[in-house]
């Protein structure tokens, strides 16, 4: 055990979430709420799903979305995971981190397996022409929190170095492999790695760690 | 910092190669510091996942999730490997996963699934979604080998959000149902328990433009059976089911037709 990778607060709450008190406690209430969901979930109760489900929908499916382009694809993947979900929600368990990131990293694996299990097959879908911008995330948003989160996500990209970016953008929203990434990018596979990794340790900085 | 520590950002973004994976997967479940980096980078691929927001997805996905987990039961509890969490740790906090170098479970559920077939998942995902918005009991488990395309059109077509569904009792007692979106310009004819007709017979759809029968598909009977038009649904007002000498024929026999249904508009 690597003793300097404890969090210097014993209590495990993450320092760096202090300097967000204003906004984070609407989250930590939000996040434990979720936590009640999936408790309820794993009991069977199928309203305590549909909850689960409409507060979290639309991030969900929106990930999906990204990486697969084909609303086709995204409802059926979408459709998996909440499935994978109600399933496994007695296997969730709050040290495994919040669960929008449980749910948020079974919903990118699953987009990501599907795209590398069709992409041989078939292109993809076109329809879901994205122009790189999110002009359309502000309209639908009706969350003040939310949106502030995304203010703080995108200037925490920002913040990154350029090849930063682009190799956690093509990684994470391009569903590509850290090989391919290191081809589109013309970088030695080694770079690509190291630039993936100091982009999620500069995302992570930039927006502390609170869950 | 040892090469292998470096993968961990690609394993949470899902970059790595296979072999590289296996490879990150073993040391992950002995190097708790990797254990920690993950759980924290889940967190920022998280919030990272917020720049992915588009407006909310189709309603129908919504009925048609909540339709398929009432039909599956959620897994019990895994057998404690250590005392307690739930009530020790407060929500939302990063806890490193304790020193017993036990793997983060999202690695156990990796396993498992890729050895799980995703097909039956959506197999039954598509019949739920059929039952939720017809209110019509398909089971049409025998089609468990249906192609993935044929999937994702009916998917597509169960999820449009004008999706119709008409269902009638065919004249020799088959239910049958017709799943229809003008805005795909898709039907899909489903047939629960289809009355075997004989070998050298079989069911023809027609599409009907007022009078005007086009000849479609054949559909075999005896059986659960599943077929889309190939017509489009532009000019048609109704849609009908007959039996066929095999091989079909270019207009209805009148005293075989079994259903005609019409459309609304």
């Amino acid at each position: 055990m690597n003793v300097s990778s404890v969090p210097p607060d014993s209590e495990g709450q993450p320092s760096r979430s202090a300097r967000h008190r204003n906004t984070s406690s609407g989250r930590e209430a939000e996040a434990a709420h979720l936590v009640d969901l999936m408790t309820l979930c794993s009991r069977g109760h199928e309203d305590a799903f549909a909850e689960l489900y409409d507060l979290t929908s639309q991030r969900i499916h929106g990930i999906i979305l990204r990486v697969l382009r084909s609303p086709d694809h995204a409802a059926e993947v979408t459709q998996e995971v909440y499935v994978e979900v109600w399933r496994q929600a007695a296997r969730y368990s709050p040290d495994k981190g919040s669960v929008i990131a449980w749910m948020t990293t079974m919903a990118h694996r699953r987009a990501v397996d599907r795209v590398r299990s069709v992409s041989s097959e078939m292109a993809r879908d076109e329809r879901y022409a994205f122009h790189g911008g999110d002009r359309e995330i502000d309209q639908v948003w009706d969350g003040v929190e939310q949106r502030l989160d995304i203010e703080r996500v995108r200037k925490g990209m920002a913040s990154l170095t350029a090849i930063q970016r682009e190799a956690l953008t093509l990684a994470y929203f391009g569903g590509y492999t850290q090989s391919q990434v290191a081809q589109l990018l013309k970088l030695p596979l080694g770079t690509v790695k190291t630039r993936i990794r100091d982009g999620l340790i500069g995302l992570r900085d930039a927006l502390g760690v609170e869950a | 910092m040892s090469e292998i520590h470096g993968a961990v950002g690609s394993y949470v973004v899902n970059a790595l190669d296979p072999d590289e994976l296996e490879e990150f997967e073993a040391h992950l479940a002995v190097c708790p510091t990797c254990s920690r980096e993950v759980v924290e980078f889940c967190e920022t691929a998280a919030k990272l996942s917020l720049l992915a927001s588009v407006p909310p997805p189709p309603t129908a996905l919504r009925e048609s999730v909540l339709a398929a987990i009432s039909e599956i039961r959620p897994l019990p509890p895994e057998p404690p490997a250590e005392p307690a969490l739930a009530e020790s740790t407060a929500p939302g906090t990063v806890a490193v996963p304790a020193e017993s170098g036990r793997p983060v479970d999202e690695l156990a559920l990796r396993r498992q699934r890729r050895r799980t077939r995703i097909l039956s998942v959506l197999v039954a995902a598509v019949v739920a979604a059929a039952i939720a918005l017809g209110g019509v009991v398909y089971t049409l488990v025998q089609t468990r080998q249906a192609q993935v395309a044929q999937q994702a059109a009916e998917t597509e077509l169960l999820t449009a959000p004008d999706v119709q569904t008409y269902s009638a009792t065919m004249k020799d007692g088959g239910q049958i149902s017709f799943v229809v979106s003008r805005s795909l310009n898709r039907a899909l004819f489903i047939g629960k328990d289809l009355p075997a007709v004989g070998s050298d017979r079989t069911y023809q759809l027609w599409t009907l433009e007022g009078e005007r029968p086009i000849p479609d598909n054949l559909v075999a009977g005896g059986g659960d059976r599943k077929q889309f038009f190939r017509e489009t649904l532009s000019g048609v007002t109704s849609l009908a089911v007959s039996v066929e000498a095999a091989g079909g024929a270019p207009q209805p026999t009148p005293s075989t037709i079994q259903t005609v249904t019409q459309l609304s508009s």
